[in-house]
C-alpha cells in the first residue's frame, strides 16, 4: 500500500516535471513558429495606421523596406501634409527626411526614448525588432480558444533586462501559429498594453496577420489600428536602399 | 456760524494756509503712495498675465485640463467666428488668439544635416498686424538683444541663450520639428530675425517666438488657437470686472449655441486670471502685502497729521482765552475750533485728492521709465512702472486728512475746558 | 556750541510738546523701517522660498543634469564618490530625478518623479506625510506627494489613486500605482507643477538606479564649504552650483522691481519730513518775538537760523533714538513671527507657513537714518530761512512778515 503511493507519487511527479519539461519545450517551438511566421530575411510592405486620437482619427499610409532587425526605411505616402517624409533606422541611428523642409534630421540621444508624435510608441520601441526567441523564454501556460480559433496561451519572461515589456502574454493559433493577440505587462505585473491581431493570411508560405489594434491600456481612448495592405517577404532590396543617400 | 468760519479760513491766510497746505501735501502723499504701490505691487501680475494668462482666457475644457503640456489637439477651432462675437460683445476689450507649442529645434550644417538640436518652447501671436498689441506685451522691441523683430512670415525670434547655445544669429535658418494638431510630423525652416532676452533662465535657454499665421500653418491649425487671451482695459487687473466678463461670457454661450462644440469637451470656456494655476495665491498675497503697506502708510500720515491738528489747535489757546474772557461758551469755541478743523481737512484733503489723482493719471499715462537703472535693461520685464487707478484714489486720501485733523483738534480742544480761563488767556504769552 | 546748547535748551524746555513731537516722529521713523522691511521681506520672499523649498543653499549636480532639458535625465544619475563627512553632516540631500507618464482619470501626464528622504529636514518639502499612509495601503502602493498645482491640473486629491509608468536604467517599462499621501501648497511652481515626489529608496528601486542620486541639495553649512573652492575631483567631478547663480533669476526680478521700490521709500520719507515741517513752521510762527529776541541781543541771522535748523533735526536725531527704543524689540519680534498671510483655507492642499517675514538689512536701517536725518536738516533749514527776512523790531512785536 505504502509503496503504491509512493510509487503513484513518484510517478506524477515524474510526470509532472517531464510535462514541464515538455511544454516548456513545446513554448519554445511555437515561439519559433511564431518568429518564422512574422521575421523575415527582408520585407517590403505597404500598410495604413489609422490614430483614433481623442478628437479626430486620422490615418497614415506608408511604404516600408526592411532588412534584418537593424535596418528600415519607411516612406510615408499620406495624407499629403505628410508624403514624401522618409525614416531611415541603421543599427541604433535614426534620421528622418522631409521634403517640405528639405532637411534631413537625426533624431539622437535622449530623444530616442521620447515618444514618436504623441503616439505610445517611442523612436526606441520603432527600433527594437529584435526576434521574440532572442529576448523572451516562453511558457505555455494555458489552451483556450479566442474568438472561435484554438489558442495556446504563451507567457513571455525576458531573458535580457534591456527590454521594454518584462513580461507578455500570447494568445497564439494553435494550427497557424500567429498570435491573436499580445498582451504587455509591466515588472510590476500591470498590464500595459494590448495588441489584437486579426484577419490572418496566407503569405509565401506563411501565415501573416494583416491587420493590429493596439491599446494603451492605461489610457482610455480609440487606440491605434494598423493594416497591412500588401507584403511581399524575403524579395531582393537593392543595398542603397539602407544608406542615407535615399532619403533625399 | 459756519459760514463766518469758512470766511475766517479763507482770509485769515495765517491762520488756515499752513494746516491746509499740510493736510493736502498729506492727502496727495496718501493718493500718490496707495495708487504706487497697488500698481507695483501688480507688475508681477501684469506679466503674467501679458505672457501667460491673459486677464480673461479662453480655452476648450479639455485644454484647460492639461494646460501645462501645451495640448494643440484639444485647441479651439472656428476662431474667427468665436472672435467676432468676443470683440462685439466686448468692444472695450483685447483679444490675442495665441499657440503656445512645444517642439524641437534643428540647427543645420553647411551640409544641411543635423548640427545641433535641442528642445524649445514657444509662443505664437500676432507679430505682424500693424495693430497688434502683442509686441507691446512682450516688451518687444525693447527685449531685443540682436537682430531685429520678425517682419515677414518665416521670420522668428530667438532666446538669446538658446542661440548662443546652439551658435545662431539673425539670419540663421533652422527647422523646428515638431507635432500638428491632428498629430502628424511637421517640420518647417524659419529664419532667425534677432534674439531676445527674457530674464529667466527657463525662458532664456528654450524659448522661441513667431507669428501667429506661421504656426497656425506648421501645425495645421488653420482657424484655430490654443488659446485666446482677453486683456481688460484697464492697464491694472481687476478681478471682479475679470469676473463680469465670465459672466457674461457664459450668458453669451447659453444663447449662441454656434460658438459650442458638439462636445462639451472641446467648448470654450473662460478662465479669469485669478482662476488659473497659482495665481489665487498671487493675487491674494499681493492684496495683503499692498494693503499692509497702504495701511502703514495711511497710519503714520495719520498720526503725523493727527499731531499737526493737535498743535494747531494748542498754538491758539491764547485766542481761546481772549474769547472766553469776552463772554463765548466753552463748548461754542470747541464746537468752532471742530468745525474749523473738520474745513481745513475737507478743503485740504480736496485739494491734495486734487492734485494726486491728476498725478496718477499723468504717471499712469506716461509710466515711470525704469529700465536705465536696470543692468540687463533689455528683458522683457518692462521697467515702466504705472500707479494704479482705482476707485479708492479718490478718497483715501480723506482718511488722513479729515479725520485725523479733527481727532488733533478735538484732543487740543479739551484744554478748553479743562483750563481757567486766565490760565488760557496766559498759556502762550511771552 | 553755543548754538547746539541752546537749541537743545529750547527743545527741552519745550518740554511736552517736544516730546510729543518726537513720539510722532519716532512712530514715523519705525513705521519707515517696517515698511522697507516688509518691502524687502516681500521681495526677497521668492528667494527665501526658493531656498526653502527647491535649491537649499547650493547644488551639486551630475555632470549631464540639465534642469531645464527633460531628456538629459535619462543619463544624469550616478555616484558621486563624496566624502564621507558630507554625505554623514545631513546637510547633502539627494533626489533622485526620472520621467515617468500618470494616468489619472485615463488621462495620460508626463510628469517628473523626485526621490526624496521621506525623513530629510533641509527643504520646507512635507516629506515625512510619505511615512503617514496606514499599514495596509503602504505595502501595496508608493506613496506620493505632490503640490497643489500638480493636484489641480491632474485632478487629484490627498488619498486618490493613480497609475504612474516609468522605465527603469535598462529602458524596460514598469508601472505601479501610487497613492496621494498628501497635497502641500508653496510659492515655488518649480517644485509642483508636474511633479510627483515619492521615497528615494523606492525611486531607486524602481528605476535601478541603486545608490544613485541626480543632484544634491546642499545645506547652509556645507554652502561654504572650502570643498566647492577647490578641485571638481574632490566631489566626484560634479557640477557645483552656487546659491548666487541659483538665484539669478530671482535677483533679476528684484533688480527690475527696484526702481518702483525705491519710489515708496521716498513717499514714505516724506511722512516723516511732512512732520518735521510742519513743526519747524509752526515754531518758527509761534516764536517770533524768541526769535526778535536773539536779533536784538546782538545774534546774526546766520546764527538763528541755525539753533533752529539744530533745533529741527534734533528732533528727528531725538526721534530715532527713541524710535530704537521701542522700534527695535518691536521689530524683531514681527521679524520672528512673521506677517500671517490670509488663510487660503477654500483653496484645496495644506497650508504652510504663510507667512512674510519682514527683511531689515543694517544697510537699510542705517540708510534710512542717514537720509531722514541730512533731509530733516535741509526741512528745518527751509522755514528756518524766513528768519532772515524778518526785521528785529517786528519780531519783538510778533508780527509775521
Amino acid at each position: 500500500m505504502k509503496t503504491s503511493v509512493l510509487l503513484f507519487t513518484l510517478i506524477s511527479f515524474t510526470g509532472i516535471f517531464s510535462l514541464q519539461a515538455q511544454e516548456s519545450n513545446e513554448a519554445a517551438t511555437i515561439l519559433e513558429k511564431v518568429d518564422k511566421n512574422l521575421s523575415a530575411q527582408n520585407r517590403i510592405f505597404e500598410s495604413s495606421m489609422t490614430i483614433h486620437g481623442r478628437r479626430t482619427s486620422r490615418t497614415i499610409t506608408s511604404k516600408s523596406r526592411t532588412r534584418g532587425e537593424k535596418e528600415a526605411l519607411t516612406e510615408y505616402l499620406s495624407p499629403a501634409s505628410e508624403a514624401g517624409t522618409k525614416m531611415l533606422k541603421l543599427e541604433n541611428q535614426l534620421w528622418i527626411y522631409t521634403p517640405s523642409a528639405d532637411r534631413t534630421i537625426q533624431i539622437s540621444g535622449h530623444m530616442l526614448r521620447q515618444s514618436v508624435m504623441g503616439s505610445d510608441l517611442s523612436y526606441e520601441d520603432m527600433m527594437d525588432d529584435r526576434k521574440l526567441t532572442e529576448v523572451y523564454s516562453a511558457e505555455v501556460i494555458a489552451r483556450d480558444t479566442l474568438r472561435g480559433e484554438r489558442v495556446v496561451l504563451l507567457q513571455l519572461t525576458a531573458r535580457s533586462s534591456d527590454v521594454a515589456y518584462p513580461v507578455q502574454k500570447m494568445w497564439i493559433d494553435a494550427e497557424k501559429f500567429v498570435p491573436l493577440r499580445q498582451e504587455m505587462y509591466a515588472r510590476s505585473g500591470q498590464l500595459l498594453k494590448r495588441v489584437d491581431l486579426f484577419d490572418v493570411r496566407r503569405i509565401q508560405n506563411r501565415w501573416f496577420p494583416m491587420r493590429m489594434v493596439y491599446r494603451d491600456m492605461l489610457k482610455t481612448g480609440g487606440g491605434t489600428e494598423f493594416t497591412v495592405t500588401s507584403i511581399a517577404f524575403d524579395t531582393l532590396i537593392p543595398e542603397h536602399i539602407f544608406s542615407k543617400a535615399s532619403l533625399r | 456760524m459756519k459760514r463766518f468760519l469758512l470766511k475766517g479760513i479763507l482770509k485769515d491766510k495765517g491762520r488756515s494756509l499752513l494746516p491746509v497746505i499740510v493736510v493736502s501735501l498729506g492727502a496727495m502723499l496718501t493718493v500718490f503712495l496707495y495708487s504706487w504701490v497697488k500698481g507695483v505691487m501688480g507688475d508681477s501680475i501684469e506679466m503674467s498675465s501679458n505672457f501667460d494668462t491673459g486677464d480673461v482666457k479662453v480655452v476648450t475644457k479639455a485644454y484647460s485640463l492639461q494646460e501645462g503640456q501645451y495640448p494643440n489637439d484639444l485647441a479651439l477651432l472656428d476662431v474667427e467666428q468665436l472672435l467676432k462675437k468676443l470683440k462685439a460683445e466686448f468692444p472695450d476689450m483685447d483679444w490675442a488668439p495665441r499657440i503656445r507649442f512645444g517642439a524641437l529645434a534643428d540647427f543645420p550644417d553647411s551640409l544641411g544635416e543635423t548640427r545641433a538640436q535641442g528642445p524649445v518652447a514657444g509662443w505664437a501671436v500676432d507679430l505682424l498686424s500693424k495693430d497688434s498689441g502683442e509686441p507691446e506685451r512682450f516688451n518687444l522691441p525693447a527685449a531685443i538683444v540682436r537682430g531685429r523683430m520678425p517682419e515677414k512670415r518665416g521670420e522668428v525670434l530667438l532666446a538669446e541663450n538658446l542661440a548662443t547655445r546652439f551658435d545662431a544669429g539673425a539670419g540663421d535658418t533652422f527647422t523646428l520639428f515638431g507635432t500638428t494638431m491632428e498629430g502628424g510630423f511637421t517640420f518647417v525652416n524659419y529664419t532667425v530675425s534677432g534674439t531676445i532676452r527674457f530674464g529667466t533662465t527657463g525662458l532664456d535657454r528654450g524659448a522661441i517666438l513667431m507669428d501667429l499665421q506661421d504656426a497656425r500653418a506648421a501645425f495645421g491649425m488653420e482657424d484655430a488657437a490654443g488659446e485666446i487671451l482677453g486683456f481688460l482695459p484697464v492697464f491694472h487687473y481687476d478681478d471682479r470686472m475679470a469676473q463680469e466678463v465670465v459672466s457674461r461670457f457664459d450668458t453669451l454661450l447659453e444663447s449662441e449655441n454656434s460658438l459650442l462644440d458638439q462636445d462639451p469637451e472641446y467648448s470654450p470656456v473662460m478662465l479669469t486670471l485669478g482662476r488659473q494655476a497659482g495665481m489665487a495665491e498671487m493675487l491674494v498675497y499681493a492684496e495683503a502685502i499692498s494693503g499692509m503697506l497702504i495701511f502703514l502708510f495711511v497710519l503714520a500720515m495719520s498720526i503725523v497729521l493727527w499731531n499737526a491738528g493737535l498743535l494747531g489747535g494748542l498754538r491758539r489757546y491764547t485766542e481761546f482765552g481772549v474769547r472766553i474772557a469776552l463772554g463765548e461758551d466753552k463748548g461754542h469755541i470747541y464746537r468752532s475750533l471742530l468745525w474749523e478743523a473738520l474745513m481745513i481737512g475737507s478743503i485740504g484733503s480736496v485739494v491734495g485728492t486734487f492734485v494726486g489723482v491728476a498725478l496718477v493719471y499723468i504717471f499712469h499715462n506716461i509710466g515711470f521709465n525704469f529700465s536705465a537703472l536696470l543692468q540687463n535693461a533689455s528683458i522683457l520685464m518692462p521697467g515702466i512702472v504705472r500707479p494704479a487707478i482705482t476707485p479708492a484714489i479718490y478718497y483715501i486720501g480723506f482718511i488722513p486728512g479729515v479725520v485725523s485733523m479733527l481727532l488733533g483738534n478735538a484732543l487740543a480742544g479739551r484744554g478748553i475746558y479743562k483750563r481757567q480761563t486766565s490760565r488760557l488767556f496766559n498759556e502762550l504769552e511771552v | 556750541m553755543l548754538t547746539f546748547t541752546l537749541s537743545f535748551k529750547n527743545l527741552m524746555g519745550n518740554g511736552k510738546r517736544t516730546w510729543l513731537n518726537v513720539s510722532v516722529l519716532s512712530v514715523a521713523f519705525v513705521v519707515i523701517v517696517f515698511f522697507n522691511g516688509l518691502l524687502d521681506g516681500w521681495n526677497k520672499q521668492a528667494e527665501t522660498d526658493t531656498i526653502a523649498w527647491e535649491t537649499g543653499y547650493g547644488r551639486l549636480s551630475h555632470p549631464l543634469y540639465d534642469p531645464y532639458d527633460p531628456y538629459t535625465l535619462a543619463d544624469a544619475h550616478g555616484i558621486p564618490g563624496l566624502p564621507q563627512e558630507v554625505i554623514a553632516g545631513e546637510q547633502a540631500l539627494p533626489i533622485l530625478v526620472a520621467q515617468a507618464s500618470a494616468y489619472p482619470n485615463g488621462r495620460l501626464v508626463n510628469i517628473m518623479l523626485k526621490g526624496i528622504d521621506p525623513a530629510q529636514s533641509l527643504l520646507a518639502l512635507p516629506s515625512r506625510w510619505l511615512d503617514s499612509l496606514p499599514e495596509g495601503i503602504r505595502e501595496t502602493t508608493i506613496p506620493a506627494i505632490i503640490g497643489k498645482r500638480m493636484a489641480e491640473s491632474a485632478g487629484l486629491e490627498a488619498g486618490d489613486r493613480t497609475v504612474i509608468r516609468w522605465r527603469d536604467v535598462n529602458g524596460t517599462f514598469d508601472a505601479r500605482e501610487v497613492t496621494i499621501a498628501g497635497i502641500f501648497r508653496t510659492n515655488v511652481p518649480t517644485v509642483d507643477a508636474g511633479q510627483l515626489w515619492i521615497p528615494l529608496e523606492t525611486l531607486r528601486q524602481m528605476t535601478g538606479m541603486y545608490k544613485e542620486t541626480t543632484y544634491f541639495v546642499i545645506g547652509e553649512e556645507l554652502a561654504g564649504s572650502s570643498l566647492w573652492i577647490g578641485d571638481k575631483a574632490g566631489y566626484g567631478k560634479w557640477d557645483y552650483t552656487p546659491l548666487e547663480v541659483l538665484m539669478e533669476d530671482i535677483e533679476n526680478v528684484v533688480e527690475a522691481k527696484k526702481g518702483g521700490m525705491m519710489v515708496i521709500s521716498a513717499l514714505l520719507l516724506c511722512i516723516a519730513l511732512l512732520a518735521i515741517f510742519d513743526t519747524q513752521v509752526l515754531s518758527i510762527f509761534r516764536r517770533q518775538k524768541e526769535i526778535g529776541t536773539y536779533m536784538a541781543l546782538g545774534m546774526t541771522r546766520a546764527k538763528v537760523i541755525t539753533v533752529f535748523t539744530i533745533e529741527g533735526t534734533i528732533h528727528a536725531l531725538l526721534a530715532i533714538l527713541l524710535g530704537a527704543v521701542w522700534g527695535i524689540p518691536l521689530l524683531a519680534l514681527l521679524r520672528n513671527y512673521g506677517i500671517p498671510m490670509p488663510d487660503m483655507s477654500d483653496q484645496a492642499g495644506l497650508a504652510i507657513g504663510d507667512r512674510v517675514i519682514p527683511a531689515y538689512s543694517m544697510l537699510m536701517i542705517l540708510s534710512t537714518v542717514l537720509l531722514v536725518v541730512i533731509t530733516s536738516l535741509i526741512v528745518s533749514y527751509m522755514p528756518a530761512r524766513k528768519i532772515a527776512k524778518m526785521q528785529p523790531t517786528q519780531a519783538l512785536k510778533g508780527k509775521l512778515v
